[in-house]
């Protein structure tokens, strides 16, 4: 079964690498440069796609007491941070040439950089709480918070950002976008989500086996 | 109930006193950062406020729950017949109260130390504290039990509840540069309803979940 | 406007590595377990 995910991933990923370099054009005003895109964008919607997974498996795990969805919440939120992580990495390489510097307060890395404190601060709960019943409450706990949170961080960075300020290059999101990128685009987002689905697996069923291993 | 408020209340006495002094410390020490430059003061001002709250609350949030812990009444508290998020509600009152009289004394030594004119914009300024501060207050009083039993609560606890704080210093921040600023606060009531929000969804979360966290 | 391949090579290049090595981590992690409870079963 993993085998199958697992194969089926690649044959994605490779697919997103054909489109992203060999189908999509060279970009208008940005150069090659923009194709950097193609790794940021799935990467975001990976990563809050995760967070709403921790979110609601969280819920469930405090109402129903299941272990898996425990174990679920626990995976899927190490790999969100992991994609936020290369978020933030891949927006700050393409922020270099495309602004100038590798780091700027613009609306979407100010965001993505407290989604990535905030649950970096969950695993390290986890990480600090020996008891696994309470860790994983508590954990639970903050899933919820932190998920809660993240509209209130979207709208407070956005209007930071946003007001006052001509709101020129902010989002390099669709709008206007030929076919062809989009389509590169969708290619890769699926190729993104196979890639979590398969990793949160992966670390659900490790998760699992440490446990058997530890009882 | 009424043990509960009594121990809040002794806490509060004795923990207001070293909060007052700290509040009293950063100011010294924000006049020897930024002091020198007027200009960049004045700027960066609303920030250093908040900034002064904030290192203030971590302090005090941080120890809601040690007490307890350490006198071994967190069971007590666990077996407490009822509902649970009823602690929580009082916990929170109380912390509220202590930071609001912190903030009160910081925004009095603020005023006299870096010689502003605060007399018409006090009522705005309640209102825009008022609200950050039940923020704090509700989200700190929750991680403050989750991370009272770890080891290294004095690091977990702020690393939990900064981030999360983040949107709404943000807010606070903005709101109070305007309000001091001399401007209604109307021009940042999106900012407010921010705020608003931010406390609705702290608070309901706080006592739906507390229950599950004072099981441990 | 220069194409600036260095860039995005840095930015795919990274992603790899990153992704690979989790990828790794976590099937190093399942064989150990594997190779714990193996001896195990084989005694029973």
């Amino acid at each position: 079964m993993f085998r199958v995910v697992g194969g089926l991933t690649l044959v994605a990923l490779a697919a997103g690498l054909v489109m992203a370099f060999g189908v999509a054009p060279r970009e208008v005003t940005q150069g090659n440069v923009q194709r950097i895109m193609y790794l940021h964008v799935p990467s975001v919607w990976v990563a809050y796609l995760a967070f709403a997974v921790v979110l609601v498996a969280s819920i469930v795990y405090l109402a129903r007491r299941l272990d898996g969805a425990d174990r679920l919440a626990h995976a899927s939120a190490e790999v969100g941070v992991l994609f936020t992580g290369l978020t933030i990495a891949t927006g700050s390489i393409w922020g270099k040439p495309t602004w100038g510097t590798w780091w700027t307060w613009d609306a979407r890395l100010t965001s993505v950089s407290i989604l990535f404190v905030m649950y970096l601060g969950y695993l390290l709960l986890r990480g600090m709480i020996e008891d696994p019943d309470q860790g994983a409450r508590y954990a639970a706990v903050l899933g919820i918070v932190a998920a809660f949170n993240i509209p209130l961080v979207h709208f407070s960075v956005y209007w930071w950002r946003t007001l006052h300020q001509p709101p020129s290059l902010m989002k390099p999101g669709p709008g206007t976008m030929p076919g062809v990128i989009v389509a590169a685009l969708m290619v890769n987002f699926v190729a993104f989500s196979l890639l979590y689905i398969y990793f949160v697996a992966m670390r659900v069923r490790l998760l699992r086996r440490e446990a058997e291993a530890a009882a | 109930m009424v043990w509960k408020d009594l121990l809040v209340e002794r806490r509060s006495k004795e923990t207001l006193n070293a909060l007052f002094f700290f509040a009293l410390l950063l100011l010294f020490v924000f006049q020897f950062a930024v002091g020198p430059d007027r200009e960049r003061l004045a700027g960066t001002l609303p920030g250093l406020l908040w900034l002064g709250f904030i290192l203030t609350g971590l302090l005090g949030l941080g120890r809601t729950f040690v007490v307890e812990r350490e006198n071994d009444c967190w069971e007590a508290l666990r077996l407490t017949p009822g509902d649970k998020s009823a602690i929580y509600v009082g916990k929170l009152a109380g912390n509220l109260l202590l930071m609001l009289v912190v903030e009160a004394i910081l925004v009095a030594l603020f005023g006299i130390f870096f010689n502003l004119d605060l007399a018409g914009v006090v009522p705005a300024l309640v209102v825009v504290i008022g609200l950050g501060t039940v923020a704090f207050a509700a989200v700190g009083t929750l991680f403050a039990a989750m991370t009272s039993q770890v080891r290294a609560r004095e690091l977990l606890f702020p690393v939990l509840l900064l981030p999360v704080q983040a949107p709404v210093l943000l807010a606070t921040v903005k709101a109070t540069e305007a309000v001091l600023l001399g401007e209604p606060l109307g021009s940042v009531a999106h900012w407010l309803k921010l705020l608003g929000a931010a406390d609705v969804i702290f608070v309901t979360v706080g006592v739906l979940t507390f229950d599950f966290v004072l099981e441990g | 406007m220069p194409d600036n391949w260095g860039f995005v090579l840095l930015a795919y290049g990274l992603a790899a590595v990153v992704l690979i090595v989790y990828w790794r981590r976590l099937v190093r992690r399942e064989r150990a377990l594997e190779a714990e409870s193996q001896p195990a079963a084989r005694r029973t």
